[in-house]
């Protein structure tokens, strides 16, 4: 290796300046083995512990086709819930950022209600209270209104947890605009873009990479909450789980089968986040 | 030289913030067509503060703004004066101290930006115009280049074709090199050098003195939001009659 100096003569790098690369190169190679390492020998402890408790695994195998077939339910439940919320996220975010009084309180109150309330509550409000609602409304002559409050489980399910994380998500999404920095919104009205052209073409999509890895979080976060539909009735994961559990007296097998469950599938997520994450990072300095 | 249609009338520009800080105090100012106009100023006397006043960046307290023969009075909200604003918009470009390119685009894609959201200009024929914008400042071999992979200098040259892809009749520079290593004013400075011979009408705040005593028709000093002197280059720097103008030039020179 040979560093050319402004008289062009050539100096080479110094043997002490070799030997210490060296040394940060093995410190690299050790840290790496010793992590791999670390994660082997916590996998064995945690096998072993399985093992140690006499769980019956032939019983775990047996019902894991029953249990898995829930999470088709798991899955819709947690992925129509995250689009709902990803739109009133963004709705609710231009909301809170908007100069229009109505619709600034409208979007601050629903996520001031929403955070401030309890997802278990507001399951069962849409569940087991709505009907409850549409009732008094037809007292005031809406007829048939209580037919179209009355949700089934699913739907209702969906629901609480997308209106629920719409408003968490707002602020996500609030925080993300917020953070981009106000020479962009110049550069962009000096050429003559109106507002909303420039939250479409260049605040929104600088946004959407600050946004993303929390909203992945959300999504990760979500998957397990969507467990509470479970309150009403829907055969999903952990249900199942639950229910075969109890009816065999054998529900630590169950618990840690639908856990493992739930555990690889928000690998699986997080995958896909980390492939969406690069993707959006161009544009980045590569170092 | 340049011939006598007023491109920009400024007249009787106030701004002030809050209740009590009068930034700009009565500012007019006229500017022909192909006319290169520099503003010169401590820091804190309101030139940038003006300069964004033209394109309404910032909206003046008082006073009325004619950018190529169209008018906005401060003050109001009414959608037609929004128009007229957006018109003055696509008819001024301007640039940055910190250039402000979209990070998320390419250098190319920064250029067409403007024509194809703006004008509804269809891609092809943008492209085409970018390409010859991005030779014209040098920096053909970067035109798929990300803003974070470019130098200072190229960044503020992509952003002029940026600019001028608007094919715009006023360019606002907005002190261009105040954020450049020495080592890159002049590749820029050469841009806006090139811009002023072909006859662009100009106005910059700027400390780049080559750029204020050779290419500059005119030069204007400004001190706590009013014009203390203006006049040619050679008059303003060599035999200036103001001695506020001299203690300023002693400070830049």
């Amino acid at each position: 290796m040979k560093v050319k100096t402004m008289q062009s003569e050539e100096i080479s790098i110094p043997r002490e300046a070799l030997s210490v690369l060296e040394q940060i190169e093995s410190r690299k190679t050790r840290y790496n083995r010793n992590l791999i390492i670390a994660f082997a020998v916590l996998a064995v402890l945690m096998a072993t512990t399985l093992i140690v408790l006499g769980l019956d695994f032939k019983f775990m195998l047996k019902w894991l086709p029953f249990v898995l077939a829930g999470s088709g339910y798991t899955f819709l439940v947690a992925f129509l819930a995250i689009s709902l919320a990803c739109f009133l996220a963004i709705i609710g975010a231009l909301g809170r950022l908007s100069k229009n009084p109505v619709v600034n309180s409208i979007a601050t109150s629903y996520v001031s209600l929403i955070r401030g309330t309890p997802l278990l509550v507001q399951v069962y409000m849409w569940y087991l209270a709505l009907p409850q609602i549409g009732k008094a409304l037809e007292g005031y002559g809406f007829t048939g209104i209580q037919a179209v409050f009355t949700l089934p489980a699913v739907p209702a399910g969906i629901l609480a947890l997308g209106v629920c994380y719409g408003a968490y998500m707002t602020e996500t999404v609030r925080a993300g605009i917020q953070s981009i920095k106000i020479g962009q919104t110049e550069a962009a009205k000096a050429l003559g873009m109106t507002s909303t052209q420039t939250m479409k073409r260049i605040i929104f999509p600088q946004a959407l990479r600050v946004i993303i890895p929390p909203v992945s979080n959300e999504f990760i976060a979500m998957i397990k909450d969507s467990s509470l539909v479970s309150l009403m009735g829907v055969w999903e994961l952990s249900y199942r789980a639950i229910k075969v559990g109890r009816r065999h007296f054998q529900s630590l097998e169950m618990l840690i089968l639908v856990a493992l469950i739930y555990w690889v599938m928000c690998i699986l997520l997080q995958f896909v986040q980390e492939k969406i994450e690069k993707h959006m990072a161009r544009g980045d300095r590569r170092i | 030289m340049e011939d006598l249609t007023p491109m920009v009338k400024i007249t009787n520009i106030h701004k002030v913030y809050g209740k009590n800080l009068h930034v700009l105090r009565g500012i007019d100012l006229n500017v022909n067509k192909g006319e290169t106009v520099v503003i010169l100023g401590a820091s804190g006397s309101g030139k940038s503060t003006l300069l964004r006043c033209i394109n309404f960046l910032e909206e003046p307290t008082a006073g009325t703004v004619e950018v190529d023969n169209i008018v906005v009075t401060a003050g109001g909200t009414d959608k037609l004066r929004e128009n007229r604003i957006l018109d003055i918009r696509k008819r001024t470009g301007m640039c940055f101290q910190a250039f402000n390119l979209f990070p998320h685009m390419t250098a190319l894609e920064n250029i067409i930006e403007g024509p194809t959201t703006v004008l509804g200009q269809e891609k092809k024929h943008a492209v085409q115009y970018a390409k010859e914008l991005l030779e014209w400042v040098g920096l053909t071999e970067k035109r798929d280049e990300y803003p974070s992979c470019l130098s200072g200098g190229q960044q503020q040259r992509v952003a002029i074709a940026r600019s001028l892809a608007m094919k715009p009749t006023v360019m606002l520079f907005d002190e261009p090199t105040s954020a450049l290593d020495p080592e890159l004013v002049g590749e820029v400075v050469e841009v806006m050098e090139r811009l002023a011979k072909e006859g662009m009408t100009i106005i910059a705040v700027t400390h780049e003195l080559h750029f204020a005593r050779d290419v500059a028709d005119r030069v204007l000093i400004m001190d706590q939001g009013n014009w203390i002197e203006e006049g040619p280059p050679g008059k303003i720097f060599n035999n200036p009659e103001k001695e506020r103008t001299r203690q300023f030039l002693a400070h830049i020179l």
